[in-house]
């Protein structure tokens, strides 16, 4: 199941929050696509990845966004 | 024929000032009996909500921070107190204590509600004061006992007001400081972003701030689970920390009533247009502040800007005008960091938050909000407000 969290414009919480909300009802093998336009979520959730045992399996540019894609591996 | 009726539903800082502005804006077809407005409220007080860091840490006197609601509205608003039970949106309807009321239009402003019993654990094991001014107090009753000992501050997300959590730390710093008890308590601040602050640019402002003063922060630390009986909480990403005293900032989810009447998430936000604040797929229901499933601030600031925009996109409705007015999302949300000092977290849909320096006239600012509150509810200071902050939307023609 893919999960489309849309978090553009999104700088305070920021769009790492709404992939930990979608990533708490996720499941393995799950993915989850997370649209942003602040530049910090990549690094956020490289780093978030790395921590919980999980994937980014790409980033995408977008034109006035991007896409991050991560893989539910663990939960 | 029947008039014109708004309902509000909410009446928090949002919903109080929609259903103010609109009473207001609107006076003379409200006066000649065109146009109705209903806010409905579940109690008749008001909290301001920002002082329940003053009542937990620097044991500030609840009964300063809280109005009666019908001192709050002003002459042309119909005030329901005893809440909604449950909203139809398709039929346009409300039911509440037993009666129903049919509306035209409809502004959803129900806010949020902290819950720490979702976590296991949590509730019991706990101090927060995201809950109320009770808990606040609860919370103040702790932290001026606390002699020694190992403070866990843990961050839960979704929850209102960002800089809230960094803001205990710092003003928890403060209390024990004062008190000279500072060395014998460990202060850790356990979050469950990359860094002590989700916006980077405010990050490294409160990092240097928080190693200076001793405070250490755990990162991407979401909770799983309290051990009660062994005082430590566990993380999804497998740590564990020991804890003496465990203050937290609860996950927040939606009013109860969103979720019953089938309007909201999974965590019961109502999915809503983040610049016309319509609610989505109905062009005559809007959402505001705590609400709504916008990626933004839950916080004061963001629920007195929206209420604005949303009171003139119904007026821009009822008026038949033909133009919207758009949300820029900006956020100003002030965060105190101990010694007398803050910085304000600023910004909006399009540009973030730059980088600033606490300073003391910001912390002064900060402290002035409380006294201009009550007014700033009527629609007082507007003008003062697009003065610092520049207007909080745009305008576009007709409706495309």
């Amino acid at each position: 199941m893919r999960h489309v969290v849309d978090a553009r414009g999104s700088f305070c919480p920021g769009p790492i929050t709404e992939l930990i909300k979608a990533y708490r009802k996720a499941q393995p093998g799950d993915e989850i696509e997370l649209l942003a336009t602040d530049p910090a979520a990549k690094s956020d959730v490289r780093a978030w990845a790395q921590k919980s045992g999980n994937e980014v399996v790409s980033i995408e540019e977008r034109g006035d966004h991007f896409a991050i894609l991560v893989r539910v591996v663990r939960r | 024929m029947r008039p014109v009726r708004v309902a509000v539903v909410g009446g928090g800082t949002g919903g109080t000032l929609v259903a103010n502005k609109l009473a207001t804006e609107l006076r003379d077809r409200v006066r000649r009996g065109e146009v109705e407005v209903h806010l409905f409220t579940e109690r008749p007080e008001h909290y301001f909500q920002p002082a329940n860091l003053d009542i937990a840490f620097k044991g500030a006197e609840p009964r300063r921070f809280v109005r009666d609601e019908r001192e709050l509205v002003v002459r042309g608003v119909n005030l329901h107190l005893g809440g909604v039970k449950l909203i139809d949106l398709g039929n346009r309807t409300l039911l509440f204590d037993g009666s129903s009321l049919e509306f035209d239009y409809l502004v959803v402003a129900t806010g949020s509600r902290a819950m720490p019993e979702l976590i296991e654990g949590l509730a019991e094991s706990s101090y927060n004061f995201h809950t109320g001014q009770a808990d606040a107090r609860r919370t103040w009753e702790a932290v001026r006992k606390l002699e020694r000992g190992r403070v866990v501050i843990l961050v839960n997300v979704p929850h209102k007001c960002p800089p809230s959590p960094v803001e205990a730390a710092f003003l928890l710093d403060e209390h024990l400081r004062r008190r000279g008890v500072r060395e014998n308590v460990e202060i850790v601040y356990a979050t469950p972003y990359t860094r002590a602050y989700p916006t980077h640019s405010i990050a490294e402002v409160v990092e240097p701030l928080f190693e200076r003063k001793g405070i250490e922060v755990v990162t991407l630390f979401n909770t799983d689970y309290v051990d009660v009986r062994e005082r430590r909480v566990r993380s999804l990403e497998g740590e564990e920390l020991r804890f003496d005293l465990l203050i937290t900032v609860p996950p927040h989810r939606g009013a109860e009533v969103i979720t019953a009447s089938g309007l909201g998430d999974e965590e019961g936000w109502v999915p809503t247009e983040k610049e016309t604040l319509r609610v989505k797929g109905y062009d005559y229901a809007y959402a505001i502040g705590d609400a709504t499933d916008i990626p933004i601030s839950k916080s004061g600031v963001v629920a007195h800007l929206e209420a604005i925009v949303a009171a003139k996109n119904v007026i821009a409705d009822i008026e038949g005008t033909g133009v919207e007015h758009c949300y820029t999302g900006r956020i100003n949300c002030p965060l105190e960091v101990g010694d007398g000092r803050a910085l304000f977290v600023s910004g909006t849909y399009a540009k973030p938050p730059e980088r600033q320096e606490p300073s003391r006239l910001k912390y002064l600012m900060k402290r002035t909000f409380p006294n201009l509150y009550w007014a700033v509810l009527k629609g007082r200071f507007e003008a003062i407000f697009d003065l610092y902050l520049g207007k909080p939307y745009t305008v576009r023609g007709a409706r495309g």
